[in-house]
Parts: structure tokens; C-alpha cells; sequence
């Protein structure tokens, strides 16, 4: 079942990109898309079926805070997990996120395991895994 | 040439340090004039942590290369392993094929072989995260880069604003450096508002009861 889960990966650097999607290959998630941006993002995440979102925070056009922002305000799209990855480690930033709806907070550099355990972890919670 | 063409006097050292100082005092009352001594003032406060940031790149991508040269190094260790276990189980079949199997040579080197695939696998895991330091790097890069077109900018702001009138051109508009988040964390052990770690961030949510 949760093979068949599908991610979205938001990162404007495309060498984090094929690292989160070849990890969570490596995890059983290989179904995965991935977006420059938030805008990008968004454009996927409304004209495509997604399960699970893993977003950067510092993006251009619209950062990771917008994006969730959009997504928690969609109907359609609010009930999606979204997981910041990022190289933000203030404490308001990680306190924001909570806030605003984020599902989990992973500070970069991190670990296969630290990925793992978190996406299992929100997959779990949400009964979808 | 004109033949009323004189040399310039050398300066004594007095003359100099106090041409020098009519410069800097020239400076100061422009940058003041400009409202631009507050900016000079953060200049001088960010360009510490400018040499900070370049310091970590420094020490990112150092750790990034001993990283992959090390995973590669235990990576062909394994391999030089496995070819040489494929060649003495080669030879151990052709000379008594029965023999082999039957001793467990066979079975050994499967077994061998399935270890060693998996000890590569996770060498190149590795080796593929230590690939992460060109998004951090790319980062602070990016920060650095902005500081220094602020900079520029600015100067080429006074430059305009304080040549002489004949020379004036309209001066363009500056635009205001608006700091972005933050970025990695380049110096997290003196700074009590960034987390150092991964733990720290569970610790900090689970606080929240997240």
C-alpha cells in the first residue's frame, strides 16, 4: 500500500531534489514528482494526485511558508502532509511551521534514517501507512 | 609637450597623513550628509559573518570531498573483495565443480557477495547525501553575493551623488537590502536562537506538543 503513495518533492536546488527522491526510493516510496518552487509546486499539486509533500523553506517566487500556507487553505489539498526540509534552523521558523499546519520539521544536513523515520512516522499518524 | 610642465613636490609623510585625513573627514561628512553612515555601519556588521559564511563553505565542501574519498575508498575495498573471491571460487570450479558446491565454497561466496553488495549500497548512499553541500553552500553563497551587490550598489550611489556638478549624472534608485530567512546555520554554538541538530528540532516540537 504505501508504495503506491505518491510525494511531491519542493526544492529550488535540483541536487536536493534527487537526493530526497532517491531516498525515499530507497524507503518504498518511489512514486515522486518534484517542483523549483512554490508556485511550481502548486501548479502540480492542483492539476495532479499527490499523498505527501516534502518542502524546502528558502525558495524563490514563493517559499516553503507560502506554500503551506496555500496548501492548509485549498480544501482540496489542506488534508495533505506537508514536511519541511530545510537548512532554516531558528526557532521561530520550526515554531512557524508547527504552527501553521506542518506535519514535521527536518533541519539539513540530515540523515536517510532522520527521512525515514519522519515520513513513516506522518504516514503512521495519518493512517496511511 | 608643454614646457611649463612642472613635476609635482613629493609630500612629506606629515602632508600625506594629513591629506589623508582631510579624505577620510571628506568621507565621513558625504556618507553622513547621505544618510548612508547607518548603512556603512551594518556593512561593517555583516562582514564578519560574511567571512564566517565563506569559512563554512570552506569547511563544507572540505568535509563533503574527505567524505566521498573515504566512502570511495571502503567502497573499492569491497569491490577488489568480491573480484577477488569470484576468481578464486572460479578456479575452485573449474577444477572440481562438484567439490565446490559441495565444501560450501559456492554457497560462502553467495552469501559473501550479497554482504559486500549491500556494504557498497550503503557507500553510495553516502556518497549521494554528501551531495547536500551544494544546496547549504549554494545558500550562503547566495547571501554573500547579495551583500556584496548591496555594497556596490551603495558606493555607486555615492560616487554619483558626490561628483562634481559638471560630472552629475541622476543617481538610480537604491534599493533597500531586505535580509531573506536565514539560512543554514554557520555558527549555531553562539547563537541560542538556532538549533544545532536534528534532535533539537524534535525537542523544541515535541515542547509545542507536536
Amino acid at each position: 500500500m504505501s508504495k503506491e503513495l505518491r510525494f511531491l518533492v519542493v526544492d529550488d536546488f535540483s541536487t536536493m531534489r534527487r537526493i530526497v527522491r532517491n531516498l525515499l526510493k530507497e524507503s518504498g516510496y518511489a512514486e515522486a514528482d518534484e517542483a523549483e518552487d512554490g508556485v511550481v509546486a502548486l501548479q502540480k499539486l492542483r492539476a495532479s494526485t499527490f499523498d505527501f509533500v516534502v518542502s524546502d523553506i528558502n525558495m524563490p517566487n514563493m517559499n516553503g511558508f507560502q506554500l503551506l500556507a496555500e496548501i492548509k487553505k485549498d480544501d482540496k489539498l489542506k488534508h495533505l502532509p506537508v514536511l519541511m526540509v530545510t537548512a532554516e534552523a531558528r526557532k521561530e521558523d520550526i515554531v512557524l511551521a508547527a504552527q501553521q499546519g506542518a506535519a514535521g520539521y527536518i533541519v539539513k544536513p540530515f540523515t536517510k534514517a532522520t527521512l525515514e523515520d519522519k515520513v513513516n512516522h506522518i504516514l503512521t499518524k495519518m493512517g496511511l501507512k | 609637450m608643454s614646457s611649463d610642465t612642472h613635476p609635482q613636490p613629493a609630500l612629506s609623510t606629515g602632508e600625506v597623513h594629513q591629506q589623508l585625513g582631510a579624505l577620510t573627514r571628506q568621507l565621513h561628512d558625504s556618507l553622513n550628509g547621505l544618510g548612508l553612515a547607518a548603512k556603512v555601519k551594518d556593512w561593517a556588521g555583516e562582514l564578519p559573518d560574511a567571512k564566517s559564511r565563506l569559512s563554512y563553505i570552506a569547511r563544507l565542501t572540505g568535509q563533503a570531498a574527505e567524505k566521498v574519498l573515504n566512502q570511495v575508498d571502503q567502497a573499492k575495498a569491497q569491490h577488489d573483495h568480491i573480484a577477488a573471491e569470484t576468481r578464486r571460487i572460479g578456479a575452485l570450479i573449474v577444477k572440481d565443480p562438484v567439490a565446490a558446491v559441495a565444501k560450501g565454497h559456492v554457497m560462502n561466496f553467495i552469501t559473501d557477495v550479497e554482504q559486500a553488495s549491500q556494504k557498497v549500497d550503503s557507500h553510495l548512499t553516502e556518497i549521494m547525501m554528501a551531495q547536500d553541500f551544494h544546496d547549504l553552500t549554494g545558500q550562503v553563497i547566495a547571501k554573500v553575493v547579495t551583500l556584496a551587490a548591496t555594497i556596490e550598489e551603495q558606493l555607486v550611489l555615492l560616487l554619483l551623488q558626490t561628483a562634481p556638478a559638471d560630472a552629475k549624472v541622476a543617481a538610480p534608485a537604491a534599493q533597500e537590502y531586505t535580509p531573506a530567512l536565514a539560512g543554514p546555520v554557520v555558527d549555531g554554538q553562539t547563537n541560542q536562537e538556532v538549533v544545532t541538530d536534528q534532535s533539537q528540532v524534535d525537542d523544541l516540537l515535541a515542547s509545542l506538543g507536536f
